[in-house]
């Protein structure tokens, strides 16, 4: 019975960071706004979670996630779908090139990784009619990248508390 | 030198092609599907919209779902500000219903001015233009694009370009429908252009958002004679929209003119979207 509970127990907080991607996705909030400047949550969880524990994160399900933030943002479907697959790709590159988890490895291998999708979303939209602030998506990378040691943090605790 | 190579060619394909444990797909097939979607959302078949329909519908009914709680907080957090403001709002409720009681007697004898005098010309009283009422469905602000989703789509006769307004005033146009949902380009959003018309001097201009809540006035004659307050309507020159809707008023900022809008676009709750002008249809 108790290692049932465990079980259960594990299985719930192992698919946590996925239901808070779908979540995300469908309320909306994948990227927050906060006036001055806004931080696409969606990219660090992708990223974090396929770097750290692949099995919570499946590539179908962050391609369904993607296709889901496009059509609540009225984008071509496809352009966040291809994004987050690219930041997903980077982590897996990232996850065989390296033994050693610190947070600076993390982070500075998150720059290419938002770059690379970036550029993506940048080539994405320029084929179709929409037009987007290209230097808000500028600032949304930078913010993106400085608040991801905030979440790793608060992911590791996670991860912790899973692995326990 | 080599070695490095194989290994960096080795991590590519391990990263793009290996399923790995409790993957269903490779990435590599993801991404394809992804690219082939970008290449065949341009394409317009009559399956691929209904495709497309169905998902969006289905997506933006569960998102709204999703939104629930949210949407239930805010609600919550807005009612303990209003029981907060209680004691000036009954002071403010009371000095209006003084103004009511006031304006109901002289109501009444309008109404009655006005029965007879349409009996005198038997009027048939018709409104010119064609309009459908929607309920915000949502309202997902990304930091690159203003729009939101109405309750209604094919279903109402909704079609791409029709004008939306928030009560009389004009606040964008039907830039996607789907069967039960529509999409709204706000006229603040980058991708909205709207041809205008300054009064009182009669300049033509295009009305060009950029994110925020002032939209440009773009393509004035150089010889222009707009002044600030001077008000903005819509010139009906692309022929989709009618001519005189009213949008907003001019404001100088930074030596740039920019139009500060009649409607607040953070609190629509309902919109109006006019269908077209009835003496078309006649």
């Amino acid at each position: 019975m108790a290692i049932l509970f465990k079980n259960f127990k594990f299985n719930i907080f192992r698919t946590l960071p996925l239901i808070m991607l779908f979540f995300i996705s469908l309320h909306g909030s994948s990227i927050i706004d906060l006036k001055l400047f806004s931080i696409n949550i969606s990219y660090i969880l992708v990223y974090f979670w396929v770097l750290r524990q692949p099995a919570t994160m499946g590539y179908g399900f962050i391609f369904i996630s993607g296709i889901i933030t496009d059509v609540v943002f009225g984008l071509p479907l496809g352009v966040n779908a291809l994004s987050l697959l690219i930041i997903a790709a980077v982590a897996a590159y990232v996850r065989v090139v390296t033994v050693n988890i610190t947070l600076i490895n993390d982070w500075i291998s998150f720059i290419p990784a938002l770059l690379i999708a970036n550029l993506i979303y940048f080539i994405s939209l320029s084929f179709s009619n929409i037009s987007i602030d290209y230097l808000s998506l500028f600032t949304n990378s930078v913010f993106t990248f400085a608040f991801y040691p905030i979440l790793w943090a608060f992911f590791s605790l996670f991860l912790k508390v899973i692995r326990f | 030198m080599e070695t490095s190579r194989e290994d960096v060619g080795i991590a590519v394909r391990s990263a793009f092609l290996r399923k790995g444990t409790q993957q269903r797909f490779s990435l590599l097939v993801l991404v394809i599907i992804s690219i082939s979607l970008l290449l065949i959302e341009s394409v317009e078949t009559k399956p691929l919209n209904y495709l497309r329909s169905i998902i969006k519908d289905t997506i933006y009914r569960s998102s709204l779902v999703v939104s629930g709680p949210s949407k239930g907080f805010n609600y919550v957090v807005q009612k303990v500000k209003d029981h907060t403001n209680l004691y000036n709002n009954l002071n403010q409720l009371k000095q209006e219903n003084n103004q009511l009681k006031s304006k109901i007697s002289r109501e009444d004898f309008l109404k009655l001015e006005n029965t007879q005098l349409r009996k005198l010309i038997d009027e048939q009283v018709d409104s010119p233009i064609n309009l459908v009422s929607a309920r915000v469905m949502l309202d997902k602000q990304s930091p690159y694009l203003n729009s939101f989703i109405i309750n209604i789509g094919i279903n109402k006769k909704i079609k791409k370009g029709l004008a939306v307004k928030d009560g009389s005033n004009f606040i964008g146009r039907i830039v996607d429908v789907n069967f039960f949902s529509s999409r709204v380009l706000l006229i603040t959003d980058l991708n909205s252009k709207i041809p205008v018309i300054v009064e009182p001097s009669g300049n033509h201009a295009i009305l060009s958002g950029h994110g925020s809540d002032l939209p440009d006035l773009q393509y004035l004659p150089e010889n222009n004679k707009v002044k600030e307050g001077d008000k903005i309507y819509t010139s009906g020159k692309e022929g989709i929209f009618s001519p005189g809707i009213p949008i907003g008023k001019v404001k100088k900022k930074d030596g740039h003119l920019n139009v500060e809008l009649f409607s607040d676009l953070d609190q629509i709750t309902f919109v109006n979207i006019v269908l077209s002008n009835s003496e078309e249809n006649k």
